[in-house]
């Protein structure tokens, strides 16, 4: 039995020392927004000297309110825009025996594999020859773009497994195509459909190379740009930088640990 | 015209409008805009001007004898052999330890390691600029602290490991999202494989040799996919850590792409490197789903 102990507090060990050097920088970024520039020139590795809240003052008066505004409402707005036509798109195609549809399965599935760092040029002539450079709508037409190949191969997964006989019986006792949908399958779905959204939500969130393209005004960048503004504001005004950056992430964060199950569910359902 | 002929085209026309936004969306954003690439990679124009200049096979040829296009390949190389290390090994090893090595506190390490998965790639970049900077620098201190001394460039400043101080990062990033991953493919081994296999003696790492390694092999072929595709995706740590620099050290495709097109002004050539990272993607993902179908 002393063998095994020894594993395990060797194997206790080494889990330990990555959770540490993870923690470690996140840890950091809070502690710098306490400091101010003069303590961590002096000493990079000491700690805050009490709560001071001007590094987060500066930083929040750079319009990070904003940023999260515009965040949500591209968020939200291209979460839905992915979820309801992928939705609908990927059960129309699992029901279907068609081979025309069967191709077109073929066609956004092909699409996935194109990076968007292979588009960007047509990408950026396309949204400014139709006038929709800065604007917040234009952005969700190519964020939805990207997400929907991905969205639509995981519900169709889903819409294949799905139980048929359950929509026969249905059909059987008198429910139309559209009630099938709304109150049989829509109410089974929902963990596929959460999963799906979280994945897409983290992922628009955080997204920044079209961001960088496409929205160049300040008043409708997005956090992840707004992050960027820090930077070229403040330069080496670090407590300032990190300040806005725990505005930023520690919500982010809170968020993650209180629904860290659907979190990593929605990832792990990656691998199926 | 029959009954059941026409219900078929009712049929059809309802489908494709209830495909249409979806397939529409793809087609304008994704498919169009390759296309547009492809077919613009073989002209010169520039940001501003609607005047394209036929240049044939040019802007392949430039590429080709463009040392700073195979530094960026070169880059893009490191960063996937680089992550396909660092990642999914360690989120390999880690995984395997929380499933079956140890089990209190499983959840709290869970939830460390996957914390960076959500913070954003440039809160990222900047914490790590952070870390890594030559005056106020986390690790300068800790170096100096133990008696070596810091790259007198800085970190990042210094073109012969810039690159390998963004893996770091990338890994911090990344290893908690393999982590979760193959953890959920461990999971679903049933445990009596393993307590059959303990009955004839395969205990430890027999046991891990025989029955964990192929349990997972398809999800680790996925987390391998999904880390070769990002790594030739990489973009944003790049781009707000180091720009490309210095002198270029640290150019990858996706900044090499956006400098020659929207800092220098070469359309038609960002458009060839964006088709030569295109046809690698394709590559890449077509070999990996043939190996994960000989499973």
């Amino acid at each position: 039995m002393k063998r095994f102990r020894a594993v395990s507090i060797g194997l206790h060990l080494f889990v330990s020392v990555w959770a540490l050097f993870v923690l470690a920088p996140v840890l950091w970024m809070v502690m710098a927004g306490f400091r101010n520039r003069l303590e961590l020139f002096k000493d990079p590795l000491g700690l805050p000297t009490g709560l001071n809240f001007d590094a987060f003052v500066r930083a929040w008066n750079t319009g990070i309110a904003n940023f999260i505004l515009n965040s949500v409402f591209v968020t939200v707005i291209s979460v839905i825009l992915i979820v309801v036509t992928s939705g609908i798109a990927a059960y129309v195609l699992a029901r279907s025996e068609s081979k025309a549809l069967k191709l077109i399965y073929v066609l956004i599935v092909a699409s996935f594999a194109v990076p968007s760092q292979s588009v960007l040029v047509p990408l950026y002539q396309i949204i400014s020859g139709a006038g929709l450079l800065n604007s917040l709508f234009a952005i969700v037409l190519p964020y939805a773009a990207y997400g929907i190949p991905f969205t639509t191969v995981l519900f169709y997964a889903f819409f294949l497994e799905f139980p048929r006989e359950l929509e026969e019986a249905a059909r059987l006792d008198g429910c139309s195509r559209l009630q099938v949908i709304t109150r049989i399958v829509l109410p089974l779905s929902g963990s596929a459909i959460a999963s799906a959204a979280i994945f897409q939500a983290v992922f628009i969130w955080n997204e920044f190379l079209l961001a960088l393209l496409l929205l160049t005004d300040t008043s409708i960048k997005t956090l992840p740009l707004g992050m960027l503004n820090l930077r070229g504001q403040f330069s080496s005004d670090w407590p300032a930088i990190m300040a806005g950056v725990t505005i930023v992430t520690a919500p982010m964060l809170i968020l993650f640990i209180l629904a860290q199950r659907y979190f990593v569910r929605s990832l792990a359902g990656l691998g199926k | 015209m029959s009954l059941k002929t026409s219900r078929n085209l009712r049929n059809a026309g309802l489908n494709g409008a209830l495909l249409a936004p979806a397939l529409t969306l793809v087609l304008v954003f994704v498919l169009l805009p390759a296309a547009i690439t492809f077919v613009g990679s073989f002209f010169s124009f520039g940001i501003t001007s609607s005047a394209w200049t036929w240049a044939g096979m040019g802007n392949y040829t430039r590429a080709f004898a463009d040392p700073i296009f195979w530094v960026a390949l070169k880059n893009n190389l490191i960063i996937i052999f680089g992550s396909i290390l660092s990642q999914v090994g360690l989120g390999a090893i880690i995984a395997a330890i929380l499933d079956r090595g140890i089990k209190r506190g499983t959840t709290a390490y869970r939830t460390i390691i996957f914390m960076p998965v959500v913070i954003s790639s440039v809160a990222v970049s900047l914490i790590w600029m952070l870390i890594y900077d030559p005056n106020v620098g986390s690790l300068n201190a800790l170096v100096k602290a133990i008696g070596l001394t810091p790259p007198k460039l800085g970190w990042l400043g210094d073109p012969s490991i810039s690159i390998w101080m963004v893996l770091v990062t990338a890994a911090w990033a990344n290893v908690g999202f393999q982590m979760v991953l193959i953890l959920a493919g461990l999971q679903a081994i049933p445990r009596e494989l393993y307590e059959a296999a303990a009955l004839d003696g395969a205990k430890g790492l027999k046991a891990f040799w025989h029955i964990t390694l192929p349990g997972i092999r398809n999800i680790l072929i996925v987390g391998v996919l999904i880390t070769t595709i990002g790594g030739l995706k990489v973009f944003d740590l790049i781009f707000v850590m180091t720009g490309g620099g210095p002198a270029n050290a640290t150019q990858v495709m996706g900044t090499y792409i956006y400098l020659q097109a929207f800092n220098l002004g070469n359309m038609g050539y960002a458009n060839a490197l964006s088709i030569i990272l295109l046809l690698i993607a394709l590559l890449m993902g077509v070999a990996q789903l043939k190996l994960s179908r000989r499973g």
